[in-house]
């Protein structure tokens, strides 16, 4: 059964063939092609699910950008839209009456100490 | 070639009876290489249909259908790589779960049924898989393509889009590898 003489590497060689004439091309099951079939529906379906939900998802996706895009693009009237430092400075000390150019009031009380 | 171009083409273009036929072709070949490549029939059909469910997804990625045998095959050794990762991982698994005398049972159900000749052959393919344990999944079906299978250098070349000479210098590791185990382990 298992080649015998020759050298090991021989012997192996001999051993491959064996091996190939134990292992001839089997007889397909009649069940192959249908099997093949129903696997090959199985998984079109669920890939076509899951590229729906990708399309779902992606369709989803641009219909929030292009919302958030109108809605940026829309000018609003802001109150308290931010401002630069300077125009908020302005704001709060008009250039009309500034503080630091007004009246000095001076407190005579606390000379006579 | 078991098929002509244009049914390659036919079947790229999702002809489904086109892509029948090249399953019809090719399906006894493919079963052959796999039953030799992985060493357990029971599973054969299985990785087989594998290998044409690979096919079919993919038939459009061919760019040339000259190159479909080696491409082909290419599917039939990384599903068979595939196939023979998972076996591993499941194999301790597969040992406990039988009982001592399941084992026995199994054993002597089979010398009663199994004639002489296939008992031979079955201890042939279980020590060539013995040996083939000693090598990785990849160099084993390596090692199969080129001894059993029979596929040349440059024939493999084309399978595993590897230089000839990478091919042979893992061809010649794994196989010195087997050597060392065939000479431990001959009966």
């Amino acid at each position: 059964m298992f080649p015998k003489g020759g050298t090991n590497e021989e012997r192996l060689d001999a051993l491959f063939r064996a091996y190939g004439e134990a292992c001839p091309d089997p007889d397909p099951s009649p069940n192959f092609m249908p099997n093949l079939w129903q696997r090959i529906e199985s998984r079109q379906t669920y890939a076509f699910s899951f590229r729906r939900m990708a399309g779902a998802f992606v369709t989803a996706a641009l219909a929030l950008s292009l919302a958030l895009g109108v809605y940026m693009a829309v000018p609003h009237n802001q109150p308290y839209a931010p401002q630069s430092y300077i125009e908020a400075l302005a704001d709060s000390q008009p250039l009309d009456a500034p503080e630091i150019v007004g009246t000095v009031s001076l407190d005579l009380s606390e000379s006579s100490h | 070639m078991l098929v002509d171009f244009e049914l390659i083409k036919r079947a790229q273009k999702g002809d489904s009876a086109a892509f029948n036929e090249i399953v019809l072709a090719y399906r006894k070949r493919i079963l052959g290489k796999i039953t030799r490549l992985i060493a357990r029939p029971e599973d054969v059909e299985d990785v087989a249909q594998e290998v044409f469910l690979r096919l079919y997804f993919s038939l459009d990625q061919l760019r040339t259908p000259e190159v479909f045998e080696p491409w082909l095959y290419r599917l039939t050794v990384n599903a068979a790589y595939d196939h023979l990762r998972k076996q591993r991982r499941r194999q301790e698994f597969r040992i406990s779960d039988l009982s001592e005398q399941q084992v026995m049972m199994a054993d002597a159900a089979a010398g009663g049924k199994v004639e002489r000749d296939e008992q031979q052959q079955k201890k042939i393919r279980e020590f060539v898989d013995s040996l083939l344990s000693e090598v990785s999944e990849s160099d084993r079906i390596l090692l199969m393509m080129k001894e059993v299978e029979g596929l040349s250098l440059k024939e493999l070349e084309k399978v595993y889009d590897v230089n000839e000479n990478a091919l042979k210098v893992r061809l010649f590791r794994a196989r010195q590898r087997v050597l060392k185990a065939f000479g431990s382990k001959e009966p």
